[in-house]
């Protein structure tokens, strides 16, 4: 054959260094179409934090950055939580502000003035570029083919069930943690087919940092001890998973115990228990291993079997006896609402609220994966047929992943990585199988076959099988028309669904120019501006990181949700009747009251379609004042038109609402247009709070707090006064007596 | 400690300091202090003495023209101009001129202590030269008084017209006898609801033509200096108070990118009057449908100089999407930035914001004509929107940020005949220092000015800087930044080469 320049290109040395180099030409590539995919909503609208949780993550790396890393171990929060603050410092998880914080000194070390907003806003797309190639060296211990690596990188670069936790602006824990979870089970993989302690530790390193970043650790502290468990079982105890196991544990478990919010709960929480655990089952079984090579087989099977059933019963009573008393906590909530879907919405309407905890509906698997799903058993099936250690790591992964994915929405992201990994496997095996493993058709070896045996003569027509041309024509094309329409697909769904900051709405102009809606950051920097900076604000929890963020100013209840009580506190304001909320408002010091009302543009996420679950949660609290039932009418329908209930019409969220709103229409009918309702020609009346501030659309409504009566009169009567009614003729009309006997 | 530092330190062998030298600093910028009691010397009389009061603007600016007498037996050069306390604190830019001969340009003023003791306050004028005894000099004095009305009523409605008020007295302030005078009072539109008559002199005072009010003229010579006559007029003023607490207005000059990039940081506030009720949408929807005049800031229209591109206009929590950028013919027609705030701005209500874009650097930047390493960069002092109310800034800093290494920095501002808005270079602070940016190892020179009390009449002010740079400065940084990237692949292949393994090989 003559020596093409190609070939010397492909072959011996200088090949193995073609496609190394090739290789890493390819991920790059892949990483930055995994960081630029991310970019829509940056080249859309701008370099902005996105949604709600990222706001506090941002405030909270602006703190760290401003006061350095002590104060922000230290910080407590006055302006969260009103009056009751929050330990702030020592409630979050700070791996993602300290990553920021750490680049963002880097780059002012190298004179690199970039703003901290601009490194919170890229840090997600960033680690996307990470994540691909840590999905690189994961699946490619995995498998020896070198397409299925390229492959799963390519996959966890653009899939959309990760990119919807990572565009750029959606500075969330999710940002960096999927990184790191990828990359520490490529690390515990590593450990376990070599044994080594250098990459137990290193594993443990990593599973600190997880920690530090992300809740979802549990997930690895409960994968990594099921693997073992399962290989135990399998019969398949090494002094391999001995060394990494331990070595992981021991260094993971002192990591994660540096976190303030962590702290001992590696010890003491169940959802640490099973690690803890197998740890103590493989001394055990180490042990008998040992034993093992000292005493004959028939006395040791009796003495294994007694020493596991003692062993195992005395850690097992061990451990309930701690529970019950108290020195290992319980499972906690929001583990039970992982096994049972209905255990949230009875027990802590607050996680049942939130609509990413909602379980998955089955269209959803299909639009975050695409036909990685249906590749998805395949490739656990290849799993299945090679079945070495790392090979019964992604089969339990998939198993639990594939179960949590189908509870909550939002655990979607820790499926991914597997199904990532395994659709590589299927895909790889495919291609190689029919483009690459190819002995038939070789014209050397087929003129061997035809001198050599006749009985292969039939077989000298060998364009039929996946050895053909047309099959691997077909296969091929097919393959790359299912990849081209997955990244069609993933960008499109990117592009379409992943993309808002959702601070900032984007509309379109009747010659079809973008037109921002932008009444968040309006109302925002209205009170940031023209407010005292002490302010208090309040309003439901889902804008408290933003005020936090935008407004800079001290909010009653946040997205943290750490305390029940004080969430339904606002809820009872909120449902409540104005003679009612006055006195909790003033108690609570609260001097503005900001609802958010869609009824005039169609903004379907507003307060009065969230209203139910104020009503609910703080129904949780005072079972008496407030009924969920009160604000159904008689057939049961919500309704905000004037069939609403007079309950309904009380409450201050109805009246904050629509208060005014009927003036807008010059004498025509009011229209609600996200409930498509007809209002009552008469609007409602406020009389404790009064009108301050509503954005150009209505979005954003703020109410300030009257101060108490110069008279010392109630404020229905002063107001009653103003608009020049007679006290007598107030209070008569003060009392339809209905209102109380209903 | 720090390979960085290290490296500057290598890299910075042929360096200079940088030094600053002011164009003409022959008086001291900090105020004279008079003895208690002071009061000036009898030396002059105003004979005659004509005051135009305008009122046009959300600032006051007053113009007096006053004939001045030496009644001495010595030559004098000393003029002591008074002014009220409360005026004396908030006059932004005060210029006198010798009417006679206004090409000479501006005469030195020196401002005074505060002593609270006194009424009067007063700045020291020196002549050019010593004013002979009985001979008269036409001094032309103008200045403009920042927060000199007050909105009353303090509060109105939302739909309401908003009036203001203004406070003055008769009689000229004066450190010296005055003959006769009068006062001219310019208002902005002829809805004047309230002002002051006086019986002062004889016939209808004030005198009412159109917008202007006079007051005067008065005979007075037997009233003693310093004397007060309370007058108060309240005029309506539909437009905003627009004031700007602070500007920061940036410079950056870049010989490598041939870009001057400019940034503005306002902090505005509007001094009307305030809101009675809150705010009500409803009402503001319909007035600007309607498109009915208000006090509010609705939109600032800010022209940018032909060629500006990349505007932005951003605040504390990002873009403002409401903002609309129509660029301009290159050579003549400028650009118009139009800046419409989140929210209206009512009286009493704040906004802050940053503005910014790039303009060609070849348009500002000479090199100048006797030496190849110096150049002169001539570019507004303050730009600002430009908008009829007019604007008052309470305090400006400009910086000008030139480029890494740049030394022996020399400022001016240009003046012209007539007024430039800026007082004198000696009023204004100067300050050279190290701004570290970009990969400096340096630090890039800037040059800080900061200014008191100014209003948007320096709008056309140029500010002229002088700097030597040289090609060694250009290259620094590609050269800094090779070596920096040479030192670090020469330690990773010296990593990647050890052997770290316990194993034995």
């Amino acid at each position: 054959m003559a020596e093409s320049p190609l070939n010397v290109l492909l072959k011996g040395n200088t090949g193995r260094n073609t496609r190394g180099l090739l290789r890493i030409i390819i991920l790059g590539t892949i990483a930055a179409a995994a960081v630029s995919s991310r970019l829509f909503s940056v080249i859309r609208f701008e370099s902005i934090i996105h949604e709600f949780d990222p706001w506090f993550n941002f405030r909270a790396t602006k703190y760290l950055v401003q006061h350095g890393f002590y104060s922000f171990w230290d910080w407590f929060d006055d302006r969260t939580w009103h009056p009751l603050g929050r330990v702030t410092g020592g409630t979050l998880y700070p791996g993602l502000m300290v990553t920021s914080g750490v680049i963002y000194h880097i780059l002012r070390f190298l004179t690199i003035p970039v703003d901290i907003r601009n490194i919170c806003v890229l840090l997600a797309p960033g680690f996307s570029g990470l994540t691909a190639l840590a999905m690189y060296f994961l699946t490619c211990e995995m498998s020896t083919s070198p397409s299925a690596g390229l492959l799963a990188a390519a996959f966890m670069g653009i899939v959309p069930g990760y990119i919807s936790r990572s565009v750029a602006g959606s500075y969330d824990n999710e940002a960096i943690a999927i990184f790191l979870l990828v990359f520490t089970f490529f690390l515990w993989i590593k450990a376990v087919k070599n044994g080594s302690i250098m990459w137990g530790a290193l594993t443990a390193l990593f599973y600190g940092y997880m920690v530090s970043a992300w809740g979802g650790y549990v997930f690895i502290t409960n994968l990594i001890p099921l693997h073992v468990f399962v290989l135990l079982c399998m019969g398949r105890y090494s002094s391999r998973i001995y060394i990494s196991y331990t070595t992981w544990y021991a260094l993971g478990t002192l990591a994660s115990m540096q976190i303030p919010f962590v702290g001992f709960l590696p010890i003491r929480n169940s959802d640490h228990m099973s690690a803890l655990g197998i740890f103590g089952l493989l001394q055990l079984v180490a042990f008998a291993d040992f034993v093992r090579g000292f005493i004959p087989g028939k006395h040791f099977q009796r003495l294994l079997t007694t020493m596991i059933i003692v062993v195992f019963g005395a850690a097992f009573v061990g451990l309930v006896v701690l529970t019950v008393s108290g020195v290992i906590a319980p499972w906690s909530g929001r583990f039970y609402s992982l096994w049972d879907t209905g255990y949230a919405k009875i027990h802590i309407p607050i996680i049942a609220s939130v609509s990413e905890h909602q379980p998955t509906a089955w269209p959803a698997f299909f639009f975050d994966l695409n036909f990685l799903i249906w590749l998805f058993p395949a490739g656990v099936y290849m799993c299945f047929r090679d079945l070495k250690d790392e090979h019964v790591f992604v089969i339990i992964y998939s198993v639990l992943a594939s179960y949590f994915a189908g509870v909550m929405v939002r655990l979607m992201l820790t499926l991914t990585p597997i199904v990532c990994v395994a659709a590589a496997l299927a895909l790889s095996t495919i291609l190689d199988t029919y483009v690459l493993a190819t002995p038939g058709p070789n014209p050397k070896a087929k003129v061997v076959e035809d001198t050599s045996s006749e009985p292969l003569r039939s077989a000298r027509k060998p364009d039929v099988g996946i050895t053909s041309y047309l099959s691997k024509l077909v296969v091929t094309s097919s393959v790359v028309i299912y990849l081209l329409l997955f990244v069609a697909h993933c960008t499109w769904v990117t592009s379409n669904a992943y993309s808002s900051p959702s601070v900032v709405l984007a509309s379109r102009m009747p010659d079809g120019s973008q037109h921002i809606i932008d009444d968040y950051r309006e109302a925002y920097y209205w009170l940031r501006q023209n407010t005292p900076h002490n302010a208090k604000v309040m309003s439901w929890w889902d804008y408290g990181y933003q005020i936090g963020g935008m407004a800079d100013r001290p909010t009653l209840v946040d997205n943290n949700t750490w305390n029940n009580t004080h969430i339904a506190t606002v809820g009872k304001a909120m449902s409540s009747r104005e003679e009612v909320s006055y006195p909790i408002l003033r108690q609570h010091d609260v001097d503005y009251v900001l609802v958010v009302f869609g009824g005039l543009l169609g903004y379907s996420g507003d307060d009065i379609n969230k209203f139910l679950w104020m009503v609910r949660i703080a129904e949780g609290i005072w079972p008496d004042e407030v009924k969920e039932r009160d604000f159904f009418t008689a057939r049961g329908e919500y309704r905000v038109d004037d069939q609403a209930t007079p309950t309904m019409r009380n409450s201050l969220m109805y009246k904050m609402s629509y208060y005014n709103y009927h003036t807008m229409f010059q004498g025509g009918q009011a229209v609600d247009r996200v409930r498509g309702a007809k209002l009552p020609a008469e609007g409602p009346q406020l009389s404790t709070l009064e009108e301050a501030f509503t954005s150009e659309n209505w979005i954003i409504r703020i109410y300030k707090v009257k101060d108490l009566d110069n008279l010392n009169r109630d404020h229905g009567n002063a107001v009653a006064f103003d608009r020049g009614h007679k006290r007598k003729r107030a209070t008569k009309k003060k009392g339809p007596r209905v209102l109380r006997t209903e | 400690m720090r390979p960085f530092t290290v490296l500057t330190t290598l890299c910075g062998l042929f360096l200079s300091s940088s030094t600053l030298v002011c164009a003409d600093s022959t008086l001291s910028s900090s105020p004279v202090a008079l003895p208690r009691d002071f009061k000036p010397p009898q030396a002059f009389k105003n004979t005659n003495l004509v005051r135009n009061t305008n009122l046009e603007k959300s600032y006051l600016r007053e113009t007096i023209n006053v004939v001045v007498e030496n009644v001495d037996k010595e030559a004098q050069s000393d003029y002591y101009l008074a002014l009220p306390s409360d005026l004396y604190a908030k006059v932004g830019v005060l210029e006198v001129r010798d009417k006679s001969a206004p090409e000479k340009g501006r005469l030195d003023v020196q401002a005074t202590e505060i002593d609270s003791s006194r009424d009067l306050q007063y700045f020291i004028v020196h002549f050019s030269e010593p004013l002979k005894p009985s001979s008269q000099i036409t001094l032309g004095i103008s200045y403009s008084v920042l927060n000199s009305f007050s909105p009353r009523p303090a509060a109105v409605k939302q739909m309401d017209r908003q009036y203001l008020t203004y406070s003055f007295s008769a009689y000229a302030p004066s450190a010296y006898t005055t003959v006769t005078q009068k006062t001219k009072l310019k208002f902005p539109s002829t809805n004047v609801p309230d002002y002051t008559t006086t019986d002062l002199k004889s016939g209808a005072d004030p005198e009412r033509l159109g917008t202007s009010y006079t007051y005067g003229p008065y005979e007075t010579t037997k009233v003693a200096p310093g004397s007060n006559y309370p007058i108060t007029v309240r005029y309506e003023f539909t437009k905003p108070v627009i004031t700007a607490s602070l500007l920061e207005r940036d410079l950056e000059v870049s010989h490598w990118g041939g870009n001057l990039a400019t940034e503005e940081r306002y902090w505005l506030r509007n001094n009307g009057s305030e809101l009675l009720d809150h705010f009500s949408r409803v009402e503001w929807t319909l007035s600007s449908y309607q498109q009915l005049p208000s006090s509010s800031i609705r939109e600032l229209k800010y022209a940018l100089k032909p060629g500006s591109v990349d505007p932005y206009f951003i605040d504390d929590i990002g873009n403002v999407s409401t903002s609309r950028y129509r660029p301009g013919k290159v050579p003549s027609r400028d650009a118009s930035l139009e800046l419409r705030p989140r929210f209206p701005i009512f009286g009493g209500w704040n906004y802050s914001f940053r503005i910014g874009w790039n303009n060609d650097l070849s348009a500002f930047l000479r090199r100048a004509v006797d030496s190849s390493d110096s150049y002169v960069l001539k570019v507004p002092f303050i730009e600002g929107p430009k908008v009829t109310e007019g604007i008052q800034y309470e305090k400006v800093v400009v910086r000008v940020i030139l480029p890494e290494g740049a030394r022996n920095v020399r400022w001016e501002t240009l003046e012209k005949v007539s007024s430039n808005g800026l007082p004198s270079a000696s009023q204004i602070q100067a300050d050279v220092s190290d701004h570290k940016t970009f990969m400096d190892t340096l630090g890039r020179t800037a040059l800080t000015l900061t200014v008191d009390g100014l209003t948007d009449e320096a709008r056309d002010s140029q500010l002229v800087v002088t700097y030597e740079y040289s090609l060694w400065d250009g290259l620094r940084k590609p050269v800094t930044i090779t070596a920096g990237l040479l030192a670090v692949f020469v330690a990773a292949w010296v990593v990647g080469n050890l052997d770290v393994s316990i194993k034995k090989r």
